[in-house]
């Protein structure tokens, strides 16, 4: 099996092809469970795992070939409707999509690890070899089924109910099975894995195994047309650079002055426009649809509510809002964190909600939308909602807090306790939760993106999580403000509003001043003081203040004056001053002269 | 023929020729190797960056990038006086970083063989630190420091410059 040069594109293809379909499979198979008798949904999923047989013959995947002839098989008996669909042949598929993706991604691997092309297909065909034991494993999981294709639907679901048994048991068998082949191939193989390991993988971790190891975020997939306005752009910027060399020659061949300005004045205006035309599709281009990681919830949201013996519904909305790649890179582990909690937390067992008057079947809906230069993703059940004296109480408990830190706490503070790493509500840790990670976890990536949290909580009703998230992280909206004369930028993600107040209405609390600002105490902090700036306005009694949001945190910035919303390229500020506390980085302004961001993660941390 | 090159010229000059840029601080003039510079300007509108040492001057922005300047004179605990037109910043590479370095003045560039440059004395009466004198260069009428910044920023001052709270 030498792989020339032809074939290595045609490798690349494949991979290519074969990891969309199956990252849209898994979605689909999970709305088939919800609607068996869409015919059209059945056949795109027949497609799916024919193509991706026919293009593994076509190369000699026969690992692969073998795994996803069996589950077409299956899906065939399925769309013939000789057999019924139940979750445990859901299950049983699931699986071998998972299979497959190990495959796959086992082909991606060992052609990633190695560029010459010759010890590539010698680490293929080992890997492939190994995989061939996976293979015949399923098989029998999948032969008892044809065999009794005929027989009534319960028997194909009593041998998929007995099929981690009847795994463990095929494993030993297996190899015997197929001695010929495996026993040659184990002695080449160079790292030979444990064999349970391959088996077990896809079957203890379907949602974290294969399918995000897929995704490729090494290339782009870019629409033609986007690169064609691109182009076109970037043609019109040419033209205004021509005319920004013709007018300054004519200026110089006696152009008067006034018409000088008039004609500047136009060409600065066009100039604007095509930049930041040119700037948007650029930034497009780096866009996603956040579809790429709500698609995998779905299949979470079932194994996990079948684990919680709950019913639940997951509704999906804005799957097509677009935001930037290391933002959807970011937002998976958190986002999965939060519906865990929704499913594991927030709602209750179909017998409590019925106590309770609900219906049986729980909703978790997860929606994306743009709200200006951000992106707001939100996940809202409708479960027993967050009790806050019930949080206040454990976190006394864990040691977290003290007794008069809660007394002194409004109701969104003791939600914010959540957050705290260590903390937790179950008594006991389970595989699930427990641990007083997950929130944690979820804090520090959104810290990490400059965004902020939201809790809507209705006791009894259900709780939202709100995500507000820049679009982008290399240019961004800022407030620019003046703090005694200094000129720092804030970024506009980070700020929640901004107020003019006069010094009288501020306290001290602690030694902390704060300030009452409708039914939340907010600390202040002194940009002045933090940055050490020299006093220059000392008679004036009223400043602005700077509400920012640093994922669940609140505060109060005070500066001098605000001068505006501009938007600024990130300029990192080298690495002898990249530590600097509140100081996130720097931008040029119009003048030439450079502006500091504020990085309100920092300020946020001084404070509390 | 490199081989040959530098025979020749040690031969003729008693050592390897190197170059030096020379500035003077408060009256005394130093040398720095040439290599090392990048380039010299004039006095730009420099931005204070809070909570940094009292020898950071702030940023500038040199042509799209920005990058830290320093007061050489605050550094080595000279009197700290006005700039006027003849205050320069001297970008330099310093660890793979580009700095900036304000001095009073540039003077030329010139050419000394290394066996012109003489160890530094045991006791140095100024405020500039001894680690970072590579040497002194004694021709006639008079004296250069010759100064090397790496070790100025050593991997403690570094660490320093990243971490004043």
């Amino acid at each position: 099996m030498a792989i020339d040069c032809e074939d290595q594109e045609l490798l690349d293809g494949f991979l290519a092809e074969t990891t969309e379909l199956l990252e849209k499979l898994d979605d689909d198979l999970i709305s088939l469970e919800k609607s068996p008798e869409d015919a059209d949904l059945m056949n795109r999923i027949f497609r799916s795992i024919h193509t991706v047989k026919g293009a593994s013959s076509f190369l000699g995947f026969d690992m692969l070939v073998k795994v996803t002839h069996k589950t077409e098989d299956v899906l065939n008996r399925l769309r013939k409707l000789e057999l019924t669909l139940t979750s445990e042949i859901m299950d049983v598929i699931l699986e071998a999509v998972d299979l497959v993706k190990t495959l796959v991604a086992d082909i991606k691997g060992g052609d990633i690890v190695e560029r010459d092309l010759e010890g590539t297909i010698a680490k293929l065909i080992p890997y492939l070899s190994e995989n061939a034991v996976e293979a015949t494993v399923l098989a029998p999981v999948f032969a008892p089924k044809e065999e009794k294709a005929a027989a009534p639907a319960e028997t194909p679901a009593q041998a998929a109910a007995a099929e981690p048994a009847a795994a463990a048991e095929a494993r030993p068998a297996a190899p015997q099975e197929a001695k010929a082949e495996p026993a040659p191939a184990q002695q080449v193989a160079p790292a030979p894995q444990p064999k349970p390991q391959p088996v077990k993988e896809p079957q203890k971790a379907p949602a974290k195994g294969g399918g995000e190891d897929l995704a490729d975020n090494s290339t782009v997939r870019v629409d033609v047309k986007r690169l064609d306005d691109l182009m076109n752009q970037v043609g019109e910027l040419v033209l205004e650079r021509n005319r920004m060399i013709q007018l300054h020659s004519d200026y110089q061949t006696g152009l008067s002055p006034a018409d000088f300005g008039d004609d500047f004045g136009k060409l600065s205006k066009r100039l604007n426009f095509v930049t930041s035309e040119l700037q948007m599709q650029v930034l497009k281009m780096r866009m996603l649809p956040v579809e790429k990681v709500f698609k995998k919830f779905p299949r979470i949201v079932r194994n996990l509510a079948r684990d919680l013996g709950k019913e639940v519904d997951l509704v999906i909305y804005g799957e097509e809002t677009e935001l930037d790649r290391s933002v959807v890179d970011e937002i998976g582990d958190p986002l999965i964190h939060l519906i865990r909690n929704a499913l594991d937390h927030g709602l209750e067992t179909p017998d409590q909600r019925l106590a309770s008057g609900k219906d049986r079947t729980g909703t978790v809906v997860l929606s994306a939308a743009h709200e200006g230069n951000q992106i707001v993703i939100s996940i809202k059940d409708d479960g027993r909602g967050i009790d806050p004296d019930k949080i206040a109480r454990k976190a006394l408990d864990k040691g977290l807090v003290t007794d008069e830190q809660v007394a002194a706490m409004g109701t969104r503070e003791i939600l914010d306790l959540i957050f705290l790493p260590g903390f937790s509500t179950k008594e006991q840790t389970t595989d699930l939760s427990g641990r007083g990670v997950g929130m944690d976890v979820v804090r520090t990536n959104i810290r990490k993106l400059n965004g902020i949290i939201e809790i809507k909580n209705e006791v009894g009703h259900g709780s939202e999580f709100i995500l507000k998230l820049p679009l982008t992280l290399a240019i961004i909206q800022s407030l620019l403000v003046e703090v005694e004369k200094e000129v720092y930028s804030i970024p506009l993600a980070s700020v929640i509003e901004t107020m003019r107040v006069s010094k009288k209405e501020f306290h001290m609390i602690g030694g902390q001043e704060v300030l009452k600002l409708r039914d939340s105490v907010l600390p202040l902090l002194r940009l002045q003081r933090t940055f050490g700036c020299n006093e220059v306005y000392t008679d004036r009694d009223t400043c602005y203040v700077v509400i920012v949001g640093v994922a669940e945190k609140r505060i109060g910035l005070i500066v001098t004056r605000l001068l505006g919303q501009q938007e600024v390229a990130i300029k990192s500020l080298g690495k002898f001053l990249s530590n600097l506390p509140g100081i996130g980085g720097s931008t040029i302004m119009g003048d030439g002269r450079v502006a500091l961001i504020v990085d309100p993660i920092g300020l946020v941390g001084g404070a509390a | 023929m490199e081989t040959a090159l530098t025979k020749v010229k040690s031969e003729e000059y008693g050592g390897e020729l190197i170059q030096l840029v020379s500035f003077n601080l408060e009256k005394e003039e130093y040398g720095i190797n040439v290599l090392m510079v990048r380039e010299i300007i004039r006095m730009l509108n420099i931005t204070r960056v809070p909570n940094t040492p009292h020898y950071v001057e702030g940023v500038i922005n040199l042509r799209g990038k920005v990058i830290p300047i320093i007061n050489l004179r605050k550094k080595f605990d000279l009197l700290d006086t006005d700039y006027d037109k003849r205050t320069r910043i001297m970008v330099m590479e310093v660890v793979g970083e580009l700095m900036g370095f304000i001095v009073d003045e540039v003077s030329e560039v010139i050419r000394i063989s290394e066996k012109e440059i003489q160890p530094p004395p045991p006791v140095v009466s100024s405020g500039i630190e001894q680690e970072c004198m590579a040497g002194v260069i004694n021709q006639a009428e008079r004296l250069l420091v010759l100064l090397d910044l790496e070790k100025m920023f050593s991997a403690d001052e570094r660490r320093l410059f990243s971490n004043v709270a």
